[in-house]
């Protein structure tokens, strides 16, 4: 019922890029979003932003918790907390959270990534009572029980196996993501967000209910507010929904630190789904707050994104090495800590990995030496301009982005300030972080083979 | 009583009348709602250009953003019969070459920007969309003049938009819902154009010159609706439309009157015969209303309370109490005619009657019992609640106002549709239904396994039967026949086909079948090799060299140097033996087998040997028992005969019959020569990379 945010992003086909020039179109920018900002004495900030375009409101928490936040041995537990988040609470019943909101007309919610865990909402104005008070039921007294764990431990390991070890290539990308990362140094990004199925058959009820208490705090969430709503009335309802849910002790701190390995890193996986074998290069990338990370966002679109992008034009329709290329950063959301960039291609019938790999490698190369082109650059600031305003169309994708630059910038401030760091980059920006981050000693390069026998049949 | 409990009961009465409040003042109920704000559609403004093309503009400038779409009266009914899918085809073909831009540089061009264009035909409407950032609003009107007036539908282009749609189809087919509606709008429309669907044969039977014509004749300003939503302003949009069109002539295309469906006069069921089906598909309705009928909004509540989702009867009562299915669901679809409403649902086969006489029943308590308000409620909440989620983006805008002009829903369409919602009352609501569904004329189509429904069926309602092409069946077709069918001996001479495997086009293996004959024996050998040797099988089965019946079958497999054996007699209408076969995670299945088989059972390996001897001729179908030894499992395969037609393969060119095998674990088509000795010169799998080509 509730799709999490886990995208692995499909590969496609492409045409090729042959126009000549493409013109720079970078003038209006748009996309403001004007906002305030409370708190409430027992630490629950937040954020709003009235518009009154549309009768509808979005209401979006989210919590200072996610996959970076467990412990070895305790895997998937943001993920399967956030399953808990919609068995019922004090006074909901199971079930009621979906009928309550589906009667009100509206739709809702929520996702689990690496530093946070969303819950969200959007309803007609008329009911953003009921969704606030939803929000604080169940942040002030989830219904933790044996059956409602059991039940949704069930349906994790359900969703484990129906997006990750069934779908080919899922297994590799997600597990991938954590490899360069050593589970001592940096157990926060070393294992995946939907955790293992041995974690999840030894978590326990306990785990749960201290996960709650831990996490699951007024001073360790942020409400966000976006539609059409008076302030003094969201005061007023905040107020009287939230302010008397207990502070807890804040939530010990994460530490991550990351590491180089010395060299080129290698490994070879069996796909029991997969029909081609595929590459997947995986390079260490900064945090988010890192000043490279914008021109790494438009390397990412140059390099994989859409049909004109190189690796399109060059692998798969030049060369007809792979049936399909993309790039990818940190596709769950973004971090704190420090990420990845991914570029995965699956081979065509007949095309030896190996040599895909070479391909793969001799374009990324190329951009280290050579740099990207005037119109390529052009093409990734439009594209990701289209993109950062598309976001901001919907109160929910507007309440998501003041989450976003709340957690993940040095202030949220720049909400209404970053797109112009993307608009002022250069083509020597992108070849610079080219040059640093797509070095080969920072690559993990995965090798994912189907089982060894081909049925025909 | 003392005077302390007095007092506590006197509070007891007291406290439910307030409103209950934790000691905080958090509430322990879910809070009311507050007043509904008025709904405030966007306004917009509207426009006929010189040339008839009707303009509309909203504007919304909270984002740079432009939502532009063209819609022309162009959809699926306008398909001559024997050509549907002719409007999907051009609707593809429009955004693939124009006379000065190739495909590829329509998709850079808009894709350089940020943007998107696509273009599609539903049942009344063929629309073309452009997304992009207003600052490109003039190269979003460039790029939609130039593929509405210049589009040169590139020959290549149709092949390859043709074989993605055939593709599409086979696979739609596979799917017993796809299959049910098919057929439900056939018989609820009749030859009326909304109840024809495209097939294998009508897609290939549109040529470039009928998407030129098709472009030509019904691609016209007159008559088209042009919206533009987003930010730009009124003044903006009309100067880029009638500059993107000015050129553009052409009176308004000819809109015959479609045929009036059929009368239905009383309920009866259509069983789509589907061997080996483990379940039914359910749909059953009527044709309804013209779009602009009043009653719509009555009607759209009482389906909503019917069947509109998981908080309905027909979800809650056939999923939640008697898990009979994963779904259950009732809709009411408007056309720009006359549009219809169905209850569909997908259930085990052995609850198909009791399910169908649930949804009846539910079908008659709507028309006649009254709604309860707690119904009403939940169903009048979601569907005003959620409309103004519909209407966030000007896309969405943009959709919401096309939709009320093409159907001529009227000018306050919009902006009145939650109040008049709102006002509908329970007795409304069973009126409408009681109109909407005729509960004595239903059409129901149910697809599934006819000689395991049939007899429940029959109970119900009178039952026609058809198999999957809609050919009529007698109740006595839907059991196997009790003879196996007649082989051909003539084609039981000795010989040697040489095939080659290819896996996405490239070479990835051969196989080999032989039919040996010595003295009074008759076997049939396949040897296959693919990837290398990393997969290998040999299949022997030895025949009764007089009816072809099969006596006994080895088989070795060897996978990723894994060996598994294969060993079965077929003997006094039982087999023996023991199955093993590699499974793709490493392991090996194993069975003991020891079952008893229907009369003419063959086994599954023998199916290459025996279509080339099945009596075939053009549209001939063969149903057929077949034993799986891998699986263990008894199926019914069903053969189906087209053709003949050339076929081309590395062995030369072949008229060949095309037989399309239904009820193994993939459904699979087989390219059958019309020779005297028939070879197997192609088999393609549906949904699957691999095709097997006959070499020599």
């Amino acid at each position: 019922m509730r799709t999490r945010r886990m995208r692995v992003p499909p590969l496609v086909g492409g045409v090729l890029l042959l126009i000549a020039s493409i013109p720079p179109t970078l003038g209006a920018q748009g996309g403001r979003i004007s906002y305030e900002a409370f708190a409430l004495p027992n630490g629950l900030r937040v954020l709003y932003s009235e518009d009154h375009s549309t009768p509808i409101v979005s209401v979006d928490v989210w919590y200072n918790a996610g996959s970076r936040n467990e412990r070895p041995g305790r895997s998937g537990f943001a993920h399967l907390f956030e399953h808990m988040m919609f068995e019922g609470s004090a006074h909901v019943k199971k079930g009621e959270h979906f009928q309550l909101i589906s009667r009100a007309g509206g739709s809702e919610n929520g996702s689990t990534a690496e530093d946070r865990t969303n819950y969200h909402e959007t309803v007609p104005s008329n009911r953003l009572n009921l969704a606030l008070w939803l929000e604080a039921d169940r942040m002030r007294a989830l219904a933790i029980t044996d059956e409602n764990f059991h039940n949704q431990r069930e349906t994790v390991k359900e969703e484990r196996r129906l997006r990750i070890d069934n779908p080919p290539y899922a297994a590799a990308f997600v597990d991938g993501m954590t490899w360069p990362f050593d589970s001592v140094g940096c157990f926060a990004y070393a294992h995946t967000v939907i955790g293992s199925m041995d974690d999840l058959n030894a978590a326990q009820l306990a785990d749960v209910q201290a996960f709650f208490d831990t996490y699951y705090a007024p001073n360790n969430a942020t409400l966000v507010v976006v539609g059409d709503f008076r302030a003094l009335e969201l005061r007023r309802l905040v107020n009287q929904y939230f302010s008397d849910i207990p502070r807890h002790a804040d939530p010990p701190p994460v530490a991550c630190a990351v590491r180089f390995s010395p060299g080129l890193m290698r490994r070879e996986v069996t796909d029991q789904h997969a029909n081609l074998p595929a590459v997947v290069r995986i390079y260490r990338v900064p945090s988010h707050a890192d000043p490279d990370t914008p021109a790494l966002e438009l390397l990412n679109i140059i390099l994989g994104q859409g049909e004109s992008s190189r690796l399109n034009v060059a692998i798969v329709r030049r060369e007809k090495a792979a049936v399909g290329a993309q790039v990818a950063m940190n596709p769950f959301d973004s971090r704190r800590g420090p990420g990845v960039l991914l570029a995965l291609a699956i081979a065509n019938q007949g095309i030896d990995v190996a040599r895909l790999d070479t391909l793969l490698a001799a374009q990324l190369d190329t951009v280290r030496a050579a740099g990207v082109t005037a119109d390529e650059l052009t093409k990734a600031k439009n594209t990701f301009r289209a993109n950062f305003i598309h976001n901001r169309e919907t109160t929910l994708g507007r309440a998501e982005e003041l989450h976003h630059y709340d957690m993940f910038h040095a202030s949220v401030g720049e909400l209404n300030t970053d797109l112009d760091r993307y608009m002022g980059l250069t083509a020597d920006d992108v070849r610079r972080v080219a040059a640093k981050y797509l070095d080969p000693a920072n690559a993990l390069v995965v090798i994912v083979k189907p089982p060894k026998a081909g049925s025909a049949q | 009583m003392s005077r302390r409990l007095l007092v506590a009961a006197a509070l007891l009465s007291v406290v439910p009348s307030f409103p209950r409040l934790s000691a905080q003042g958090f509430p322990t109920t879910p809070p009311k709602p507050t007043r509904l704000a008025p709904a405030r559609f966007p306004p917009f403004k509207e426009a006929t250009l010189p040339n008839g093309l009707q303009l509309v503009v909203v504007e919304q400038h909270e984002q740079p953003v432009v939502s532009v779409s063209l819609a022309f009266r162009a959809g699926e009914t306008y398909d001559p019969a024997g050509k549907e899918g002719l409007a999907e085809l051009t609707a593809e073909l429009l955004s693939k070459g124009t006379e000065s831009r190739t495909a590829d540089q329509i998709a850079a061009t808009i894709e350089g920007v940020g943007g998107s264009l696509s273009a599609s035909a539903g049942p009344d409407f063929l629309t073309i969309s452009v997304d992009a950032l207003s600052d490109q609003a003039e190269l979003v009107f460039a790029l939609l003049g130039d593929v509405t007036l210049h589009s040169t539908f590139p020959e290549g282009e149709l092949a390859l938009a043709r074989t993605r749609a055939l593709s599409a189809l086979a696979l739609q087919l596979s799917q017993p819902g796809t299959v049910a509606q098919r057929f439900f709008s056939s018989e609820v429309y009749g030859r009326n154009p909304y109840g024809r669907s495209a097939t294998r044969e009508s897609y290939q039977a549109v040529t470039r010159d009928d998407v030129i014509q098709f472009a030509r004749v019904r691609l016209r300003p007159s008559g088209a609706l042009l919206v533009v939503a987003g930010d730009v302003t009124d003044a903006q949009a009309r100067e880029l439309a009638t500059k993107a069109f000015a050129d553009w002539h052409g009176a308004a295309p000819a809109n015959p009157a479609l045929p009036t469906p059929p009368a239905h006069p009383a309920t009866s069921i259509l069983l789509v015969h589907r061997p080996g089906s483990a379940q039914a598909n359910i749909a059953l309705g009527n044709t309804t209303i013209a779009p602009t009928d009043p009653i719509y909004y009555s009607g759209r509540v009482a389906t909503q309370v019917l069947g509109g989702g998981a908080d309905a009867r027909l979800f809650l009562i056939l999923r939640e109490q008697k898990s009979w299915t994963y779904g259950a669901y009732a809709s009411l679809h408007r056309y720009r005619g006359l549009g219809y409403w169905e209850a569909t649902a997908e259930v085990r086969t052995d609850v198909a009657d009791s399910a169908l006489a649930e949804l009846l029943r539910q079908v008659e308590r709507i028309r006649t019992d009254a709604i309860p308000d707690s119904e009403l409620v939940a169903a009048k909440g979601f569907l005003v609640g959620s409309f103004p989620l519909t209407i966030e983006t000007a896309s969405q805008i943009a959709g919401q106002v096309a939709n009320a002009k093409l159907l001529g829903l009227g000018d306050d369409y919009l902006r009145l549709y939650r109040e008049r919602l709102s006002a509908v009352t329970a007795l409304q609501a069973r009126a409408a239904a009681a109109r909407l569904y005729r509960a004595r004329a239903l059409t129901i189509v149910v697809v599934g396994d006819g000689a395991k429904l049939y007899d429940r069926l029959k109970a119900l309602a009178p039952v026609r039967v058809v198999d999957v092409d809609g050919k009529p069946l007698t109740p006595a077709d839907l059991t196997p026949p009790a003879a196996p069918v007649a082989l051909d001996p003539r084609q039981f001479v000795p010989h040697t086909d040489s095939s080659r495997v290819l896996l996405q086009g490239n070479p990835a293996g051969f196989t080999v079948s032989e039919v040996r004959r010595s003295g009074d024996s008759l076997a049939y050998a396949e040897r296959s090799n693919l990837a290398g040797g990393v997969f290998q099988q040999q299949t022997t089965v030895l025949l009764n060299p007089t009816d072809g019946s099969v006596q006994q079958v080895d088989q070795e497999t060897t996978q990723q140097g894994q060996k598994a054996e294969t060993h079965l007699t077929y003997r006094g209408g039982r087999v023996k033996g023991s199955s093993a076969s590699p499974q793709q995670d490493g392991s090996v299945k194993r069975f003991d087998i020891d079952t008893t088989l229907p009369p003419g059972t063959m086994d599954e390996n023998a199916v290459p040997f025996l279509v080339p001897a099945l009596p075939l001729a053009s549209g001939k179908s063969f149903t057929l028992t077949f034993f799986t030894p891998s699986e263990n499992a008894i199926k019914t395969l069903t053969f189906k005969v087209t053709g003949p037609a050339s076929i081309t393969v590395p062995a030369g060119s072949f008229q060949a019959y095309q037989i399309d095998v239904t009820g193994s674990r993939l459904p699979f088509t087989m390219y059958v020569s019309t020779d005297s000795l028939r070879k197997v010169v192609k088999t393609e799998f549906v949904g699957q990379p691999f095709v097997v080509e006959l070499v020599k």
